[in-house]
């Protein structure tokens, strides 16, 4: 039942994302933007002898295109003064959690594999197993949202959200951060026992911070 | 003017008792630190920061702790004194994780030969400090009082899973910084003199953060009061 909610929820808000998607294209945007500056900072030669460093850079793009994207979303609910309808169900601060994980889990999907491949065009990085940075990319857009999603809700209604969600979420996704980087130049690298390491690392934290933040996000949600 | 709080302070009546004890306590720690406990065999003088840079860090542990107990009495009553025992530990925790940085980087300069490096405990400690510095900027952000509580409750909580893993994280991973002389299976690692004065400095540091915590905790109370009254 909760699940069945936490699904309408996510639905609900795909469906709003491709009737407007200010979201989607925010969080493409920001990050193309990121990879493009990064990736014309860093240089294919440097990009070439150390794979660590256009991937740290990417995730970090991807991360604050996930707090955007998740953001809006958030913001979506609060223009029209939907919040209070999820939240008044039994259960529904769970369902509105859970359901925006989702939902923000499908979207970064689509921004990572997209912001993965400019890197890799803009890079001209040889990329030795393209199956496993596929892989890695889906960890690391599973293991974003749950964090950034349990930060948005605390700060759901502050004055200087914009300010106090990054603060927040960026130091709890260090792990995930240096999971998905190190997992990408693994890679990259050809280093296939690593990549895997660290893809399972990305899906153990995704499920911790999933736990952590079904069991207590709620309760700041209003 | 509002100038006596009876019901509100009552809880500092222990402050003179504990800020004194925690000077007297301190100067014997201070003294065992520099005059009786021996000189570290390779480092010499410098190793005396010890005690001082293991308190401090004794001390973030503390207060971390104290506020997730309190964060979880919050979520759990709604009790006032549990959000003015978590602003005020999580505050005095800000202070000493900062104090252990700064000690310990000034202890790595002429041990390791940096000021920095990006090593495990180094680096989880940094985190932590960042995590309950943004604890603090969001309460600082808001102005009612039962959504602050509840929002820092929920992020008091989670922090807390940073203790574990600054303090485990010198055996987890390839460290430069030395794993737990004190906290950890089998007996200390340490010569008992300089144990000795380890703990006397902990008791010491532990008095300080009791002394500080009642007093922040009287403030809080009094400032929620003064709001009341405000109000009302």
């Amino acid at each position: 039942m909760r699940l069945r909610r936490a699904w309408l929820v996510a639905e609900r808000d795909l469906r709003g994302e491709r009737a407007q998607p200010d979201g989607l294209a925010a969080a493409v945007g920001l990050t193309a933007i990121l990879v493009f500056v990064e990736s014309l900072l860093v240089g294919p030669a440097t990009a070439a002898a150390t794979p660590a460093v256009a991937s740290g850079l990417l995730w970090i793009a991807l991360t604050l295109g996930a707090i955007l994207a998740i953001t809006r979303s958030f913001d979506r609910e609060l223009e029209d003064d939907a919040l209070e309808s999820v939240l008044t169900l039994p259960g529904g601060a769970d369902a509105l959690y859970l359901g925006k994980v989702l939902a923000a889990t499908l979207l970064l999907t689509l921004v990572s594999l997209a912001g993965t491949a400019l890197t890799v065009l803009l890079l001209d990085l040889e990329v030795s197993l393209p199956g496993h940075l596929g892989l890695v990319t889906l960890g690391g857009a599973l293991a974003i949202p749950p964090t950034v999603t349990l930060y948005v809700a605390i700060s759901l209604r502050l004055r200087a959200r914009a300010l106090v969600v990054p603060l927040l979420a960026v130091p709890a996704l260090v792990p995930q951060l240096i999971a998905a980087s190190a997992g990408a130049a693994a890679a990259i690298t050809g280093d296939a026992g690593g990549s895997f390491a660290w893809c399972a690392l990305l899906v153990a934290t995704a499920l911790v911070s999933a736990i952590a933040g079904l069991t207590i996000g709620p309760a700041a949600i209003e | 003017m509002i100038t006596t709080y009876p019901r509100a302070i009552r809880g500092t009546r222990t402050l003179p008792y504990l800020a004194g004890a925690s000077v007297l306590v301190g100067a014997i720690a201070s003294f065992m630190a520099l005059v009786w406990a021996p000189a570290d065999a390779v480092q010499g003088d410098v190793q005396r920061i010890m005690y001082v840079h293991v308190p401090a860090a004794w001390l973030a542990y503390l207060a971390f702790v104290v506020v997730f107990l309190a964060s979880v009495a919050w979520l759990w009553g709604h009790s006032p004194l549990a959000d003015a025992v978590a602003v005020a530990s999580a505050e005095i925790g800000v202070m000493f994780t900062g104090l252990a940085i700064v000690l310990g980087s000034i202890w790595a300069k002429p041990t390791w030969g940096v000021w920095w490096t990006w090593e495990p405990r180094l680096v989880t400690t940094a985190v932590m400090f960042s995590m309950y510095a943004g604890y603090l900027l969001l309460r600082s952000l808001s102005s009612d009082f039962e959504r602050r509580a509840t929002r820092a409750a929920v992020v008091g909580a989670i922090a807390v899973l940073n203790v574990p893993i600054v303090h485990l994280s010198v055996t987890w991973m390839n460290a430069l910084h030395q794993l737990p002389s004190v906290l950890r299976p089998g007996p200390p690692a340490l010569d008992g003199r300089m144990y000795a004065t380890l703990l006397v400095a902990v008791a010491a540091f532990t008095l300080l953060y009791a002394s500080l915590l009642v007093a922040r905790v009287g403030i809080e109370r009094r400032r929620r009061s003064d709001a009341g009254r405000s109000e009302g």
